[in-house]
């Protein structure tokens, strides 16, 4: 159009036809379009499926040869999480900081210079393919484990759908936190270091030290609190409800952080 | 157009830009010039809204660049060309610009023949060359058909066709009514292809001129005359030594360089005297002759204030 014809006059910036998009719209569409335009996300993915495949394969052996009591199948699923969830954080972690090594948050603050935006559109993005994902790879995980645990398991479809989409939430959950923490740091291994200390390391030395208070705490973690609303058949410290919420309060927090830091500073 | 109004920018204890107010006008290209570090990017930067002005405003299109509702509609910005993602295409990087826009695919297409990089266009952008990645800032430059266009240093790494091709494109744009508003280190490619200048020197505004009345005020009218006859010669030279305000010299191979008159004027003289002259021609100051004679004089202003332990 505009090139091709030679004697037009310059246009007022009102879009003559097509679609309108644009706003918080065309910024999830802009960052779907960069997500799937490198290989790192389908490679984390396909990663995260023989990772899924693997865990849960072992996990139902062992409670096979150990002679566990019978748990509902989806627990295997639910337990890989504790790996599975680093996928979602490197994917997360990938898209954000990538921008900065790159250069191009410049050029994507030229796109959608409302900075909450951008972070909103890149959380969207990166958590409903996590919750996608995630539930993918509960589902697979469940069957991979169903044949693993050769009758030391209980199947009811009901319970099962309601822990592959619970492993969807939570994975959407800490995506949407790895964005917030991943816009505050800037860069991967920054990013990377908070993360694996929140969500895996310091839940082990919690829980590796022993303790109520220890355990305590660690209820109150992502990742512990995570365990209570994922994992069918113990008794948790609170309510499936509470912890969702205690997951989404710190999902929230990092949000906040992260878009404090990059309102603030220049790009 | 775009206008900053005082604006100012802080690191530190460091004034990167200090009170910048002038207007980019529509229809005409506008050449912003500065040494390294004299703050044109980070001025840029604070246009476009990527840095926060510790004091005053820049607007395009009268609004600030955040309040553009579809800013790339308003606004074609390139500022580093290297700023693109090494694994993903030069066309997938356009499309994720257009969907943020609301601007139909086709336009890629369109922008990418309007560069010459529709052949490149889904080789990952890591291996592309500087001219190529140059070409592909300036397709997103494009993208949106914007009224303003913002171009920081769009030669960079252009091969001798790539700069004849910028020059062209920019002065189309301009002629067709948009604002133009570019950043060059190079004197000769901004000299040909700016009408309007403004030059800055650690971050304040030094000059803000038409092309012709920056190089006219840079240095007085001069000429230079051939004339084969010694004795004829040394008559003219005599007659203009007389003449105030005028410095004559005289080279072995006949020629005379005049500063302070004009190649008419010269002639007249010439004729007044009844010398015989073989060449006259005016002498023009280049750019780069004029920019420097400007900058040197601020920095020597800035060199004898400076005495408080001054920045480079």
């Amino acid at each position: 159009m505009a090139m091709a014809d030679g004697g037009r006059t310059v246009g007022d910036g009102r879009e003559p036809e097509g679609r309108r998009a644009g706003g918080l719209a065309g910024a999830v569409a802009s960052e779907w379009t960069k997500l799937w335009s490198v290989r790192a996300a389908s490679l984390s993915l396909v990663a995260g499926l023989v990772i899924t495949g693997i865990f849960t394969f072992y996990y139902a052996s062992i409670a096979r040869i150990n002679e566990h009591p019978v748990q509902p199948v989806g627990n295997a699923a639910a337990s890989s999480v504790v790996v599975t969830q680093f996928v979602f954080v490197v994917l997360a972690v990938v898209a954000v900081t990538s921008e900065y090594t790159a250069g191009t948050v410049r050029a994507s603050l030229l796109w959608v210079p409302r900075r909450h935006r951008v972070q909103a559109a890149k959380a969207l993005v990166a958590g409903v393919v996590a919750f996608l994902g995630g539930g993918a790879f509960a589902v697979v995980g469940t069957a991979v484990a169903w044949s693993a645990f050769d009758g030391r398991a209980s199947f009811d479809a009901g319970t099962t759908l309601g822990q592959a989409v619970a492993v969807g939430v939570y994975q959407g959950l800490v995506a949407v936190l790895t964005v917030g923490v991943a816009f505050a740091a800037r860069h991967p291994a920054g990013a990377l270091s908070v993360l694996v200390t929140l969500l895996w390391a310091l839940p082990s030395v919690l829980l590796g030290l022993g303790g109520d208070t220890l355990a305590a705490v660690n209820d109150r973690l992502p990742h512990g609190a995570g365990d209570h609303f994922l994992r069918v058949g113990g008794d948790g410290p609170y309510s499936s409800a509470t912890a969702v919420l205690i997951v989404a309060a710190w999902t929230a927090a990092a949000h906040l952080i992260g878009l404090y830091v990059l309102r603030r500073r220049d790009a | 157009m775009i206008s900053l109004r005082g604006l100012t920018k802080r690191y530190g204890d460091t004034l990167a830009v200090d009170d910048l107010t002038f207007d980019v006008r529509a229809g005409r290209v506008t050449g912003f010039l500065g040494p390294n570090g004299a703050g044109k990017s980070t001025t840029m930067r604070m246009v476009l809204g990527l840095d926060h002005p510790t004091r005053g405003r820049a607007l395009v299109a009268g609004r600030p660049y955040e309040d553009l509702r579809r800013p790339l509609r308003a606004v074609g910005a390139m500022l580093d060309a290297r700023a693109v993602h090494p694994a993903r295409s030069g066309r997938a990087h356009l499309l994720a610009q257009a969907r943020s826009n609301g601007i139909p695919a086709r336009r890629v297409e369109e922008v990418l023949e309007t560069v010459g990089l529709a052949k490149a266009a889904r080789r990952p952008a890591g291996t592309y060359s500087l001219g190529m990645s140059g070409r592909l800032g300036v397709a997103g430059a494009l993208l949106g058909d914007p009224p303003v266009l913002i171009l920081d240093e769009p030669v960079n790494g252009l091969d001798p066709d790539g700069v004849r091709w910028i020059r062209r494109l920019v002065r189309d744009q301009a002629a067709e009514g948009r604002t133009v508003f570019l950043s060059s280190h190079l004197m000769s490619e901004m000299q040909v292809t700016a009408d309007h200048l403004v030059v800055i020197g650690r971050g304040r505004l030094l000059s803000d001129t038409s092309m012709a009345e920056f190089l006219a005020a840079a240095s007085p009218a001069s000429a230079r005359a051939s004339v084969p006859d010694p004795e004829a010669r040394s008559r003219l030279v005599r007659r203009l030594a007389a003449v105030d305000g005028v410095s004559v010299e005289a080279a072995a191979d006949g020629t005379v360089a005049v500063a302070g008159r004009t190649a008419a004027e010269v002639g007249d003289l010439a004729h007044e005297c009844g010398v015989r002259l073989h060449a006259l021609s005016d002498v023009r100051v280049s750019l780069e002759q004029a920019y420097m004679d400007l900058t040197a004089r601020s920095v020597e202003y800035a060199t004898g204030t400076d005495d408080d332990g001054g920045r480079g």
